[in-house]
């Protein structure tokens, strides 16, 4: 605890300063310390009570400390507790003072009985002062050989917090090693852990100084030693149970016998009490047959249950926790889930996230088996009291018809929401309309007749206008009096907020010209006057060029913006697969729960800046982030070790020109730089066929394009022509590279055309594009 | 009023500052998230009778480790201090850091077997109070070490005794049930918890059968449960805790019918909405149902409510809610509550349709058909005395209208 010191804050008038009951008690300390009378340890016991209730509330009590320490002379357990307590909140503050503990605290190590042995030893390393750790040293040894557990247990942690304020003291105190000796011999399984978590840390640390610490890192992981814990899991406690099962998952087993014997070692622990044990479970368990595919759906099948129970037992705290991890399952293997879709039903009174999540798996598990009942159901969630809630289950309606199981009934159900007269309802079941009716064109006459009886005054949300106004273009043709409506909303143009409905206006008043000239003519003119004068950009260019193509050929006008449309049979995933495959490797970790890979939430740069930032802030974060960096490291070797098509980026033959690996640049910025500069090298290259291969999914390229610090800033195209934008930055200066390169797979061609600040540097630039490139697609 | 032991690296204190703006400025809904993003730290927070545990990490983690480690610290803390609130804190500060103390270090859990603290920091109850008085020793101490975390069943004392031996197994059931808008059962479902008692000598070896284990889904067990009797037998074989303890958790599914049924039936028109509310016994357990309440909000575009039954009592609570009181079910009537609401002026008809929450508890029987066939006690000097309870409560009960 840091309690804020007096300075800091400021004294409340309804909080007592505490300045007089402070002088008191150091008056009356001083009495007691002396004295050896009677029951004086119960007067003691009151006023250290005082002394540390004040700590607790926030008063400055450091004042006391030398008479704290005076009276701590005592054999009182309790009295002892209080005084180490205090002492350990204040002695950072007075190290001088801070000395003065030291004695006594000696002495108490040596003490005949254990619990004190143990609370003394554990308040010495948590004084945290640098220039004490002399003093560590000593009774941490022998704590470490201590034949009390308990004392054993606190020595353990006492080493690593020693690790924590001066690393070379502990490397050097050869500490390390004993931990190592007394996790693979010691008799008590509290100890055995505690070293594994204090040597785990220790070593991680180290590793990016150390050839000798990444070793023994790596031996953590060795067979043996994983074996010997897995064989004495049941003596842990549930949370060392957590931290061995972490331990497991990294290990990779070499045969498949392993494997098994390992599952079924621990599949008595998927019916664990702590919900922290049987996610860890189910995490080795996931990780162990990731490359068996028979074996992975039977692991989804034997989790199931352990899941669905965590997730209807305990607190909505935890609940959360658990569905959001079963929401990642669920979305890997829908098929899995899909008989069991009543446990994703919504609760009434359930905190609006957790429908969310909830209606997520609904939409994933739909089937052609359940899709009726599953409709039906989030149809009840469309009356719901909670309008975000009835919306978002408006749209899952709306997904699994787009996911093509059993449109007729839910076609129908859609326009029942049209009907329904409310408005947030119509609005987002317009546009699911919309969406269903460029998927399925067959279902147009049913839409219309319905959406045609809707009254586009009642209709104020954008999207949804924006929705109505595209489908009267559309199907103008069926709409008896599309025309017409289009016409008085162009009436009302100057009312018109939302430019991107004044964009499908203009678009939509096209089409039906196009399909009924005469009734239109009058219209289609105010639409592009009014157009032509609109202030926002776009609005006004879409309406010049209309103007222009009109101008220029009818039916030339005709083909660019009414074309014959095939119906569209997939839409775009919103989030890649590349993201989720990364979280699905961070199984069982807070990634689960944010929906995003950990890089994207710990690395600095994704963190907002920093409200408060002290000394003290600074120095964890930054002994905590060189922790991390090797841990994510990690996290890629894994990746690397399932064998997911990524290529490893091979040490570029030493680059004549450096890149910064963290370039970044907004849109709007490389925009403007593109349009300034010069080309400055135009090429060809091609590609090779393993690229061109891999290029069946473009993320892959811009992966490996950063690998190499290029970084891509926009990426569009289908197969064969592939269209990425991508930037560079030097390493020392702010000098950046831009690049367009259309890659096309059937010719296996790569187009590049590189824009540069510095113009004399991109022939080298071009040359480490080049190479980066050719290397894409290698195994 | 906070109250907190940091251990491992320091956080600074202004953290819990920041919390307590957010907390305030966002207010409810900010109390829900149980992890969340501040600037410099990830916090977990779980919240129990008004009191807000925090936990702070920087580095990727288990979620649940922190989040099951803190609703254990709540438990532990209301066990020892019997209940929880400000006061009580206030009060007993110096037992709060002493648990803290043992239960974490460094970051890392240690002991949370309430078992093992207990030999740890004695409990601030009356016994110990009575004690001090008597003998003079007021340490709140025990003068014994753990000698339990020697033993090979960490969650048990190494040798309590009791004049009395007594073992008491209860059948505690929640149902869960959904019932949709045509009076359909939409899934009905059991969460169940086996609870022991025990006040046994010595180091008693017990084994529990259930009469029809097939029906369970799907069950969780403490740590005490030997794995491989369940395994091929379907019996729980236990060296118990000492005291009161949840052996196991089991789920049942697909139950075909409820207990009581409830007929929402709203019918709305000319800006008033007629409700008729009907509850009647469906399927008769056998034993008394009683407590049973009906509940539901209004919607916000209610203006008045007139409610009244033919039995129990109606409440319009303070948060717009309409609390129905039947308690039990009388022989000779079907309990009934009607009225109407006056929608707000310019609504013709009610769009929302609000939702019943049913309440009920049956004593004396488990809904979910779960039967205790018998249960065995080896190692024990005299006979125990054995007792067995059952009670199944609603859940989850809601119907739709």
């Amino acid at each position: 605890m840091a309690p804020p010191a007096q300075s800091q804050r400021s004294p409340s008038p309804s909080q007592p300063s505490g300045k007089g009951e402070v002088s008191d008690l150091k008056s009356q300390l001083r009495q007691l310390a002396g004295s050896r009378a009677p029951g004086i340890d119960d007067s003691k016991r009151e006023l250290f009570k005082k002394v540390i209730s004040y700590m607790t509330v926030g008063i400055d009590v450091s004042s006391l400390f030398g008479e704290m320490v005076m009276c701590s002379a005592t054999s009182d357990i309790v009295l002892k507790k209080m005084c180490y307590l205090y002492v350990g909140n204040y002695a950072k503050v007075n190290p001088d003072l801070a000395l003065l503990t030291i004695n006594f605290l000696q002495r108490d190590c040596k003490d005949e009985d254990p619990m004190i042995r143990g609370l003394a030893l554990r308040s010495l390393c948590s004084l945290r002062v640098a220039n004490l750790v002399e003093y560590l040293v000593g009774p941490l040894g022998s704590g470490l050989k201590d034949n009390n557990n308990y004392v054993r247990t606190v020595a353990v942690m006492g080493v690593l917090k020693l690790y924590h304020i001066s690393a070379s003291t502990c490397v050097d105190a050869d500490f390390p090693a004993m931990l190592k000796h007394s996790m693979l011999n010691d008799s008590d399984a509290q100890v055995v852990a505690n070293c594994l978590s204090a040597l785990q840390e220790i070593w991680s640390s180290e590793a990016s100084s150390s050839e000798e610490a990444s070793r023994e890192r790596e031996a953590l992981l060795s067979k043996p030693v994983v074996y010997y814990f897995l064989n004495r899991i049941k003596e842990f406690s549930e949370w060392a149970q957590c931290l061995v099962l972490e331990l497991v998952g990294k290990y990779v087993p070499s045969e498949t016998s392993e494997i098994f014997d390992i599952m079924n070692l621990l599949e008595d622990r998927l019916q664990h009490a702590n919900g922290a044990v049987v996610l860890a479970t189910i995490k080795v368990f996931l990780q162990l047959t990731l490359s068996m595919t028979d074996v992975h759906q039977q692991v989804y099948e034997r989790i199931k249950a352990p899941l669905l129970t965590l997730v209807s037992s305990g607190s909505p705290e935890q609940s959360y926790a658990v569905l959001s991890h079963l929401h990642l399952l669920v979305m890997r293997a829908p098929f899995i889930f899909s008989s069991d879709y009543k446990h994703f039903y919504c609760q009434y009174n359930e905190p609006s996230y957790v429908k969310k999540l909830k209606l997520e798996m609904l939409t994933a598990v739909a089937n052609e088996s359940n899709t009726y009942e599953i409709v039906t159901e989030l149809c009840e969630y469309a009356a719901n009291v909670d309008i975000p809630i009835a919306r978002e289950s408006i749209r899952a309606v709306g997904k699994i018809a787009l996911q093509q199981y059993d449109v007729n009934a839910i076609v129908d159900r859609l326009l029942q929401f049209l009907e329904m007269e409310k408005d947030y309802v119509t609005a987002e079941a317009l546009v699911l309309v919309k969406d269903l009716l460029r998927k399925y064109p067959q279902w147009s006459q049913d839409c219309i007749a319905v959406v045609g009886n809707i009254s586009s005054k009642n209709i104020q949300e954008p999207k949804a206008k924006a929705a109505l106004i595209w489908m009267l273009g559309e199907y103008s043709q069926d709409m008896h009096d599309a025309p017409y409506i289009l016409e008085s909303l162009i009436e009302n143009w100057e009312d018109e907020h939302s430019a991107e409905v004044r964009l499908h206006l203009l678009t939509a008043v096209m089409k039906c010209f196009f399909k009924r000239p005469p009734e239109t003519q009058k219209a289609l003119g105010a639409a592009l006057a009014a157009g032509l004068a609109d202030f926002h950009q776009d609005v006004h260019d879409r309406a010049l060029f209309y103007y222009r193509l009109l101008q220029y050929n009818v039916s030339v006008a005709q083909r660019v913006v009414d074309p014959p449309k095939q119906a569209v049979s997939v839409f775009a995933d919103t989030q890649s697969s590349e993201i989720k495959d990364r979280i699905f490797d961070e199984f069982n970790s807070l990634s689960v729960v944010y929906q995003k890979p950990s890089y994207m939430f710990t690395d600095k740069e994704h963190r907002g800046p920093f409200e408060f930032s002290d000394e003290l802030g600074h120095l964890s974060i930054g002994a905590e982030s060189t922790g991390h960096a090797s841990q994510s490291s990690l996290a890629i070797d894994d990746l690397l070790g399932l064998g997911l098509p990524v290529a490893p980026a091979p040490a570029p033959s030493p680059p004549l020109l450096k890149l910064n690996s963290k370039a970044v640049l907004d849109p709007g910025t490389f925009q403007q730089k593109w349009r300034q500069l010069p080309i400055s090298l135009s090429q060809e290259y091609s590609v090779s066929p393993r690229g061109v291969a891999a290029l069946t999914a473009p993320q892959a390229l811009l992966r490996h394009m950063q690998g190499h610090s290029i970084h891509c800033i926009a990426s569009g195209g289908q197969s064969p022509n592939y269209k990425f934008f991508f930037f560079a930055q030097k390493a020392e200066e702010s000098s950046t590279f831009l690049v367009e390169c259309i890659i096309n797979t059937s010719s296996a061609k790569a187009q590049i055309k590189i824009k540069a600040d510095d113009q004399s540097a991109s022939e080298a630039f071009s040359t480490l594009f080049q190479s980066a490139l050719s290397e894409f697609g290698l195994p | 009023m906070l109250e907190k032991q940091l251990t491992g690296h320091r956080v600074d204190r202004s953290i819990c500052a920041w919390f307590w703006e957010q907390a305030i400025s966002q207010g409810d809904s900010f109390k829900l998230q149980p992890v969340i993003a501040s600037p410099t730290h990830y916090l977990f927070q779980v919240v129990r009778e008004g009191i807000t545990y925090l936990a702070c990490t920087q580095v990727e983690m288990p979620p649940l480790m922190a989040i099951e480690f803190l609703c254990r610290v709540a438990d532990v803390l209301s066990d020892y201090l019997g209940g929880l609130n400000e006061d009580v804190i206030k009060d007993n500060f110096i037992i709060v850091y002493e648990l803290l103390d043992e239960m974490i270090d460094n970051g890392f859990p240690l002991t949370t077997e309430p078992n093992i603290l207990r030999e740890m920091i004695a409990q601030p109850n009356i016994v110990s109070k009575v004690l001090s008085v008597v003998t003079g020793n007021s340490s709140n101490v025990s003068e014994t070490r753990p000698g339990a975390t020697a033993s090979c069943v960490p969650w048990r004392t190494t040798d309590p005794k009791y004049a009395n031996n007594e073992v008491y197994v209860d059948l505690v059931e929640e149902m869960d049930a959904t019932i949709n808008r045509d009076g359909v059962l939409v899934k009905c479902e059991i969460y169940g918890e086996v609870q022991v008692n025990s006040h046994l000598s010595g180091l008693p070896d017990l084994t529990l059968s259930f009469a029809n284990t097939s029906i369970l889904d799907d069950v969780r067990f403490h740590p005490c449960v030997r794995f491989r009797p369940w395994e091929s037998n379907q019996i729980l074989s236990f060296v118990p805790p000492d005291g009161q303890f949840k052996l196991m958790s089991y789920r049942v599914k697909k139950l075909k019918s409820t207990p009581i049924y409830v007929k929402p039936q709203l019918t709305s028109g000319g800006g008033t909405c007629r409700v008729d509310v009907l509850v009647g016994i469906r399927n008769d357990p056998g034993k008394t149902i009683d407590s049973i309440t009906v509940q539901f909000q209004l919607p916000h575009c209610i203006l008045s409510a007139d409610m009244t039954s033919n039995h129990g009592t109606v409440n319009i609570l303070a948060n717009k809610t309409c609390l129905w009181s039947i308690g039990r079910i009388p022989k000779d009537k079907a309990p009934s509550m009607s009225g109407t609401l006056v929608l707000e002026t310019g609504l013709e008809r009610l769009h929302v349709f609000p939702t019943f929450q049913v309440a009920f508890r049956v004593m004396g029987v488990a809904l979910s058909g779960l039967q205790i066939d018998k249960l065995d006690l080896k190692n024990l000097p005299n006979r125990p005395y054995k007792g067995f309870r059952a009670l199944t409560r609603a859940g989850e009960f809601e119907v739709r209208s």
